[in-house]
């Protein structure tokens, strides 16, 4: 069951304009998405641990899977990162790709919301990003 | 003499100027601080230990949030116990769990990477760079068992005693109250170092009986303040843990005053056998077999003391509240409008797994709330039978204890049990209990002239003199009415079917009653 509800992806939109004004001259190729992801590392790791962060952004990319099946070549490593995003390039519009990574996200904060709820969630990444206004997931009621 | 008290007097003081002054954190457990002598000692290293399933992680996060401020955070290590993930989704039902505190307030930190991967000492390292960081007034390991198994997998003894001895030493020296939450059983307790080093070890358990569970928490040791021994039943709820101490009620009672009121209990001739009234603060027992009026009298008293002012609880056990505020209804007595008023509250405690210090807190609750001077309790066989098994088995210990823990509040106690009439004796209660009250009336029924007719007799009345009378009664739309004459023509009345020693009066001829309707 996909959790990337429009409610997420628009959550996810969210985090990825916020990140992506912050990052216009790092001149990286990873899709923003997949920076959030990264930037959530850390805090998610400390909390339930690097095993327990793989867990989850294996989960995320199973049900990524079926919506974006390019991303079965996507894998997680061992220290939680995602690999197998660059070789993507040559085969995949960027476009898609920035669909897909952002849906990643999506299921991601889907995910979190479902095991601890919305008010956690909204906590854990307002620990990321402490100056993004996130006063709820309701679509308006936050600042964009 | 003068040198010898001069002496004295200076050793005093030195060891009054000497001694420390040990504060108390609370657990943010209602009751539980009470059985730790006043709280848990600051500094102190504790283990938090238990079966699978006695809320020993629920006791762990009460106590963070009782606790952690940002200025003073709480460190929670998590170690391949429970997923983070989901202890925080399950946590986070409980009222107490402030989730605007984690983070700053309450921080989670996952350990499982470390213990897995590294060694002891890595371990110890990785707590000791988040609490030099943090500086923390709480640190909780959960679960410490899990580092010490994956520790033992590798090292030896020495060295997880080592560890152990580290660990604590620099969590107190870095002024952290710090609990290690593990599944033990209580075998287990023999030989470890973990268990010698601790100065407090809470115990939780769960008792099965029958169809029954029960939590039960047990304070094995806890260096530096007097806790209350023995085993304290628990109960989990919304709100988290709540604690029932043994000694629950017992403690800061108010003695009885010398000159105490009569009360009425609204049945004016009975008052008079009574020798003016109940005393206030006494605990009267109504004894009779099923249908004599032990409610209505309940009832009766009740009514008669909001009439007058004072407050009440009936803490009923088998009949619904509706029933006793129709019965009320027919006597012409309100109940509704003082419940309405705040002046009278009806408890219906009818689980399974109830146990006597539960129900105690119930009643005391409500006493404060409503300031009650008069309490029912319909019947005592209704609130064993709402027990846990377990409970039922010492029921009369606990009953004297509840009895004297409800008076102790000032309050007069009128409780009904139900007793078998037996034809040739006239028992008072099955459970031997009438010791533990201050009053007793018996009703029970006689067979006379061919009718069960219904009599009652003071049997004692520990504050004065009472009527020896063995008088008739009925029960009208007023209630429980004492009839006369007062002395009867019989003998043998408390055996049941007694004899006439008067002349036989003529009897109205009563009327047979109506033929059922033919189909």
């Amino acid at each position: 069951m996909s959790r990337a509800t429009p409610k997420m992806r628009d959550f996810a939109e969210r985090l990825v304009v916020y990140e992506a004004k912050g990052n216009r001259s790092s001149g990286t190729k990873t899709p923003v998405a997949c920076l959030v992801i990264d930037k959530l590392r850390p805090q998610l790791a400390t909390l339930m641990g690097n095993i327990g962060f793989r867990a989850l952004l294996s989960r995320t990319l199973a049900l990524s899977n079926t919506e974006f099946p390019w991303l079965r070549a996507v894998h997680v490593k061992a220290e939680g990162s995602l690999e197998g995003l660059d070789e993507l390039d040559a085969q995949v519009d960027p476009d898609e790709i920035f669909e897909g990574c952002l849906v990643l996200l999506a299921q991601m904060l889907g995910l979190l919301v479902t095991f601890i709820g919305e008010d956690l969630t909204l906590r854990l990444v307002r620990e990321v990003w402490p100056k993004l206004s996130l006063n709820s997931l309701d679509v308006g009621k936050g600042e964009r | 003499m003068k040198k010898r008290n001069r002496k004295l007097a200076k050793k005093e003081a030195v060891s009054q100027r000497a001694k420390v002054t040990i504060r108390k954190l609370p657990t943010g457990v209602r009751g539980l601080d009470d059985i730790l002598g006043g709280g848990i000692p600051e500094f102190s290293f504790n283990i938090i230990a238990g079966t699978p399933g006695c809320g020993k992680t629920t006791l762990a996060h009460q106590i963070v949030f009782a606790n952690a401020t940002a200025r003073k955070p709480a460190l929670y290590f998590t170690v391949l116990g429970e997923p983070a993930l989901k202890m925080l989704r399950y946590q986070q039902q409980y009222s107490f769990f402030d989730e605007s505190r984690l983070g700053t307030a309450v921080r989670f930190i996952n350990l499982s990477d470390v213990v897995l991967e590294k060694d002891l000492n890595t371990v110890l390292e990785e707590i000791i760079k988040e609490v030099t960081a943090t500086n923390p007034g709480v640190v909780v390991v959960d679960s410490f068992r899990t580092v010490v198994r994956k520790a033992m997998a590798g090292a030896g003894e020495l060295e997880m005693q080592s560890f152990i001895q580290r660990l604590a030493q620099f969590l107190t020296s870095w002024e952290a109250t710090s609990f290690l939450v593990g599944e033990y059983t209580v075998d287990e307790m023999r030989d470890n170092p973990l268990f010698t080093v601790a100065d407090g070890l809470l115990w939780l358990s769960q008792v099965a009986e029958r169809n029954s569970v029960v939590r039960k928490l047990q304070i094995y040791k806890l260096r530096g303040v007097a806790s209350v021994p023995g085993l304290h039943t628990i109960r989990i709820s919304y709100d988290g843990m709540q604690a029932f101490s043994r000694t629950l009620g017992l403690i800061g009672q108010r003695p009885k005053p010398s000159r105490r009121r009569r009360l009425s209990v609204g049945v004016p001739e009975l008052d008079k056998m009574m020798g003016g009234g109940l005393l206030e603060g006494d605990s009267l027992l109504i004894a009779g077999p099923s249908g004599t009026g032990k409610s209505a009298l309940a009832t009766q008293f009740i009514a008669e003391g909001l009439r007058k002012g004072e407050p009440g609880i009936m803490a009923i056990f088998e009949e619904r509240p509706k029933g006793y505020t129709d019965r009320a209804d027919s006597f012409g007595l309100n109940l509704e409008t003082p419940q309405q008023k705040g002046k009278l509250e009806i408890l219906y405690l009818r689980p399974l797994d109830l146990s006597v210090d539960e129900t105690m807190q119930e009643i005391l609750d409500a006493i404060k709330r409503v300031g009650a001077k008069r309490l029912v309790i319909d019947s005592l066989v209704g609130f064993e039978m709402a027990l846990a098994p377990g409970f039922r088995t010492d029921f009369r210990e606990s009953l004297y204890r509840m009895i004297a823990a409800l008076t102790g509040a000032g309050v007069t106690i009128l409780s009904t049990v139900e007793v078998e009439d037996k034809f040739t004796e006239m028992s008072l209660s099955h459970y031997t209990i009438s010791f533990l009250t201050d009053d007793i009336i018996r009703l029970r029924y006689v067979e006379i002239d061919g009718q069960l007719r219904k009599i009652m007799v003071v049997i004692k009345m520990r504050g004065g003199n009472h009527s020896k009378d063995i008088r008739e009664y009925v029960i009208t739309d007023k209630g429980v009415v004492v009839i006369h004459p007062r002395s009867t023509d019989y003998d043998g009345l408390t055996t049941g079917i007694p004899t006439r020693t008067g002349p036989r009066p003529s009897q109205k001829e009563e009327t047979p009653p109506e033929p059922k309707a033919k189909k």
